[in-house]
C-alpha cells in the first residue's frame, strides 16, 4: 500500500504540474498511472465518478443481478443432469424427468 | 484417468483450483493423441490445424507453379443462407461440417462425400436470432479422440446460439450430452468454436454487446461436469486470479484490478466475452486467449481501465488460473474487441530463443509476447494510418493514446483509425514456420463515432453509440472499396515482406502451406492463392458467395485438397444479410460495406479443390450411382 499511495502521490504531483504548464491541454493519455494496471484518468471537463454526475447510468441493481442468478440455475441443472448422467450413462436434459 | 469421475457433482467456480490442479498434471490425455492426429496430413482436428493454431501445412503437393491448375472436387451445401464462419475438420476420413444458425452438424465420408454420413439438426428457440449482435455465425467444431480405457465414444462438440453445448458422437451424430452455458434471456449466445484440451472442453461467451459480462467454462468431455469458469471481470477468485499473476510483469497490474478499475458495480455487466480463437502450449499447459470489450460502448458510463476485459490471457488448463494476462486496450472507447487469433510460435528475437504467441488486435496493433511469462516482445502498428494510438511504451505495456482520437459523450470522434470493425476481426490467420512470416487478414476501415446514454435492461442490446464506418485512407472513399488488406508480417523485425490491398475487408483468414502458397477467401466471393514469398496472385476461383471463414488443407488418396466455406455474412454482411439501408445501422457496418451486394449475395456451403479436380467422382464417375445397369429399346 505504501507504494501505491507514493506512487498516487507523485503522478497527482506531475498532474498538477503539467496542469500548471499545460493548462487545458492535459488530456487523458494513458501514461499517468494510480498504481500499476490502473492508468485511467477523466478526460477534461468530465467527472472522477459518474454516480450523481449527468452521466449517471442510474442502475438498476435488480437489473445487474440478472445475469448472476441465470448462471446460478443453469449450473445447478447441469449438476444435476451430470450426476444422473454418471449414474445412469443416459443424458437426460429435461431435469423435470430425473 | 478414471479418477476424473471420482471429483464428482458440482464444483463452484471459485474453489476448484487446488483440488483439480495435482490429479491432472502428468495423465495420458486426449492432448497427446490429438497432438499425434494433428501430424497426420489425412486429419484436421481442431480450429487452427494444430495447438499452434498456425494453421501452416506440411503438404507441399499443391506448389506455386501447379497451383493455376487447382479446380473444385466437389461441393456440399448446408442448405442454410446466412455468414458460414470457420472451418470443416478432418478426422479419420471423415469431415465435419458447421453452419450458420440453427447450428447444424453435418458428417461426410471422403470416400463418398456425397451420400451425408449423419446429420445434426438442433431444434433451437428462434428468440435467439433476435439477440445475436452480428449475424448468425458460428466459428466451428472440436473433436475429442476417445481412449481405450473409457467407454466414451469419440465426441465431435458443437455450440449454439442459443448458449447450448452438445457433445455428438462422433460415428453416428446422436447426442451425447447437452450443457446449457449461456442464457438468451439475458442476451448471451455462443458462436464460439469449442476448443479441446486433455479431457476438457473449453467454452467462451458472447453477448458483450448486451452487457454479457465474460465467462470461460470448462467441462469434462467425459462426464459433462463443470470443471471450472473463469469470468473478465469483478473478484479476483472468479477471474482466476491468484499470487503468481503476472509476477515476471507486475506492471500489466496484479490483485484486485478486476473491481478497482469500475466504478461500483458495473462490472457486473461489463463485457469481456470471448468469441475468438484458442491456442495451447502442452509444455506449459497454457491456454491462451483473449477478451473482448467492455460495456456499454458509451466509454463515459463506465470510468476506469475496465480489467480484465481486452486482455490476453494465459490460463493454465486444469484449473483456469491466469498465469499472466495483459489488458491491451485499458479502458476501451472504440469496442476493439480483443479476441482475435492465438499464433504460437518458436522465433529469434534480439538473439534470444523464444517462445512467443502473436495476436493481431482489433486496435491496430500486432502484439507478439513471451508465452512463458507474458513480456512484450513486440508491438507493430497493423497500418502506419492507425491513428488512435502514437506507439506503445514497451517498457510499460501502455498504448500511449491520441487523446484527439478518442471517444467521449457530447463528441463526436472522426477519422478514428481503426474503426470498431478493428483493422483486423476474427479472420483465424496462419504462421509459416519456414518462411517465419504470419500471413494477416486484415481490414482498412475507420470511422467517425459518437456516444450516447442508455439504461441496462438484461436482455436488450446495451450499446449506447453511433457510428459510421468507411474505408481507411488508403482505400476509396468515394466509392467504399479499398476496405481490406492482407499482409506478410515478420515478427523479429516488425516488417511487412509485402501487402496488398483488397476491395472489401478480408475478413476470414488465411492458410499458409510447405507449397509455398497462402489461401484466403474474400468477401466479394474469391478463393485467392498467393505466392508466400513475393504476395504474387496465382490463382483465385469465383465462389457461390463471399468467404468469411478460413480455409483449411488435408490429404486423402494420396492427393491435396483444399476447403473452405462460402456464405457472406458476419458482421460486414448484416446490412446485405437483413437488407438494412440506413448507413448508422449492423452497429455502422452497412454503410462502411454498402457496395458488397453488387459482388456477392447469401449463400451457405463447402468448396473442395484439388490439383485438375482430381476426387472421389473423377476416379470413377460410377461411385454413388443408383445403378449402372443402361436398358436400351434394343435397336
Amino acid at each position: 500500500m505504501t507504494t501505491i499511495l507514493r506512487i498516487t502521490g507523485a503522478a497527482l504531483a506531475g498532474a498538477l504540474a503539467l496542469a500548471v504548464t499545460a493548462g487545458g491541454a492535459l488530456a487523458y493519455d494513458g501514461t499517468n498511472c494510480k498504481a500499476p494496471g490502473n492508468c485511467w484518468e477523466p478526460k477534461p471537463g468530465y467527472p472522477e465518478k459518474v454516480a450523481g454526475s449527468k452521466y449517471d447510468p442510474k442502475h438498476d441493481p435488480k437489473e445487474l443481478a440478472k445475469q448472476g442468478d441465470s448462471m446460478k440455475e443453469m449450473e445447478a441443472r447441469n449438476a444435476k443432469r451430470s450426476e444422473n448422467f454418471k449414474k445412469t450413462g443416459t443424458w437426460v436434459y429435461d431435469v423435470s424427468k430425473l | 484417468m478414471r479418477r476424473l469421475h471420482s471429483i464428482g457433482g458440482y464444483v463452484s467456480a471459485s474453489c476448484v483450483a487446488l483440488a483439480l490442479g495435482g490429479l491432472l498434471t502428468g495423465a495420458a490425455n486426449a492432448n497427446d493423441r490429438l497432438i499425434e492426429m494433428a501430424k497426420n496430413p489425412e486429419n484436421y482436428v481442431m480450429p487452427g490445424l494444430d495447438y499452434t493454431a498456425d494453421n501452416y501445412s506440411e503438404m507441399d503437393q499443391i506448389t506455386a507453379e501447379n497451383v493455376k491448375d487447382l479446380r473444385v472436387a466437389w461441393t456440399f451445401s448446408t442448405g442454410l443462407l446466412n455468414g458460414h464462419e470457420g472451418t470443416p475438420l478432418v478426422v479419420d476420413g471423415v469431415m465435419y461440417v458447421n453452419s450458420s444458425f440453427p447450428n447444424n452438424v453435418y458428417a461426410l465420408d471422403l470416400k463418398n462425400p456425397g451420400k451425408i454420413k449423419w446429420q445434426y439438426k438442433p431444434k433451437q428457440d428462434p428468440a435467439a436470432r433476435a439477440v445475436a449482435c452480428c449475424d448468425l455465425v458460428n466459428r466451428g467444431l472440436a473433436y475429442w479422440p476417445s481412449d481405450d480405457a473409457s467407454k466414451t465414444p469419440n465426441l465431435i462438440f458443437s455450440n449454439q446460439l442459443d448458449g447450448h453445448v452438445v457433445a455428438l458422437n462422433a460415428e453416428t451424430g446422436e447426442m451425447y450430452w447437452k450443457v446449457e452455458n449461456a442464457d438468451i434471456k439475458v442476451g448471451s449466445t455462443l458462436t464460439v468454436a469449442p476448443y479441446v484440451v486433455k479431457d476438457l472442453v473449453i467454452i467462451g461467451s458472447s453477448g458483450a454487446e448486451l452487457g454479457v459480462r465474460g465467462v470461460t467454462t470448462a467441462y469434462n468431455v467425459k462426464t459433462a461436469e463443470m470443471v471450472w469458469r473463469r469470468f473478465a471481470t469483478g473478484p479476483d477468485d472468479e477471474i482466476g486470479i491468484g499470487d503468481d499473476f503476472n509476477k515476471a510483469n507486475p506492471q500489466y497490474g496484479q490483485k484486485g484490478l478486476g473491481l478497482a478499475t469500475w466504478e461500483d458495480d458495473a462490472w457486473k455487466i461489463g463485457g469481456g466475452t470471448n468469441w475468438g480463437w484458442y491456442a495451447y502450449d502442452p509444455s506449459l499447459d497454457l491456454i491462451y486467449y483473449a477478451r473482448a470489450t467492455p460495456r456499454p460502448w458509451n466509454e463515459t458510463m463506465r470510468p476506469g481501465d475496465n480489467k480484465w476485459t481486452m486482455t490476453i490471457m494465459a490460463r493454465n488448463a486444469d484449473d483456469g488460473m491466469l498465469k499472466w494476462g495483459y489488458q491491451k486496450t485499458p479502458h476501451d472507447e472504440w469496442d476493439y474487441a480483443g479476441v482475435n487469433v492465438m499464433m504460437l510460435s518458436d522465433q529469434k528475437i534480439d538473439g534470444k530463443d523464444l517462445k512467443l504467441v502473436t495476436h493481431p488486435d482489433r486496435n491496430g496493433i500486432i502484439y507478439t509476447l513471451n508465452r512463458v511469462n507474458g513480456d512484450l516482445v513486440r508491438a507493430d502498428f497493423l497500418d502506419d494510418t492507425v491513428n488512435v494510438w502514437t506507439h506503445v511504451d514497451m517498457k510499460t505495456g501502455i498504448p500511449v493514446r491520441n487523446p484527439e482520437y478518442g471517444t467521449r459523450m457530447e463528441h463526436k470522434g472522426k477519422d478514428i483509425c481503426p474503426s470498431a470493425m478493428g483493422y483486423h476481426d476474427q479472420a483465424h490467420d496462419s504462421y509459416d514456420p519456414e518462411r517465419g512470416l504470419f500471413y494477416l487478414a486484415i481490414n482498412h476501415i475507420c470511422m467517425d463515432w459518437e456516444p450516447f446514454m442508455l439504461p441496462y435492461r438484461a436482455g436488450q442490446f446495451f450499446v449506447g453509440a453511433t457510428l459510421s464506418m468507411y474505408p481507411g485512407p488508403k482505400g476509396d472513399r468515394a466509392n467504399y472499396l479499398g476496405l481490406g488488406q492482407v499482409k506478410a508480417y515478420s515478427a523479429p523485425d516488425g516488417k511487412y515482406k509485402w501487402s496488398v490491398m483488397e476491395r472489401f475487408a478480408a475478413w476470414g483468414g488465411t492458410l499458409a502451406t510447405k507449397g509455398g502458397v497462402m489461401f484466403y477467401p474474400t468477401l466479394d466471393g474469391y478463393f485467392k492463392a498467393r505466392n508466400s514469398d513475393t504476395g504474387e496472385l496465382l490463382w483465385k476461383f469465383k465462389m457461390p458467395s463471399g468467404g468469411i471463414g478460413y480455409p483449411m488443407t488435408y490429404e486423402h488418396n494420396g492427393t491435396q485438397y483444399v476447403a473452405v466455406y462460402y456464405g457472406v455474412g458476419g458482421w460486414p454482411g448484416v446490412g446485405l444479410v437483413f437488407d438494412l439501408q440506413d448507413p448508422t445501422a449492423g452497429l455502422g457496418a452497412v454503410g462502411a460495406f454498402r457496395n458488397l451486394q453488387n459482388w456477392t449475395q447469401q449463400g451457405g456451403g463447402l468448396l473442395v479443390f484439388s490439383l485438375d479436380g482430381k476426387g472421389p467422382y473423377s476416379e470413377d464417375v460410377n461411385l454413388d450411382e443408383y445403378s449402372n445397369e443402361i436398358v436400351t429399346d434394343g435397336t
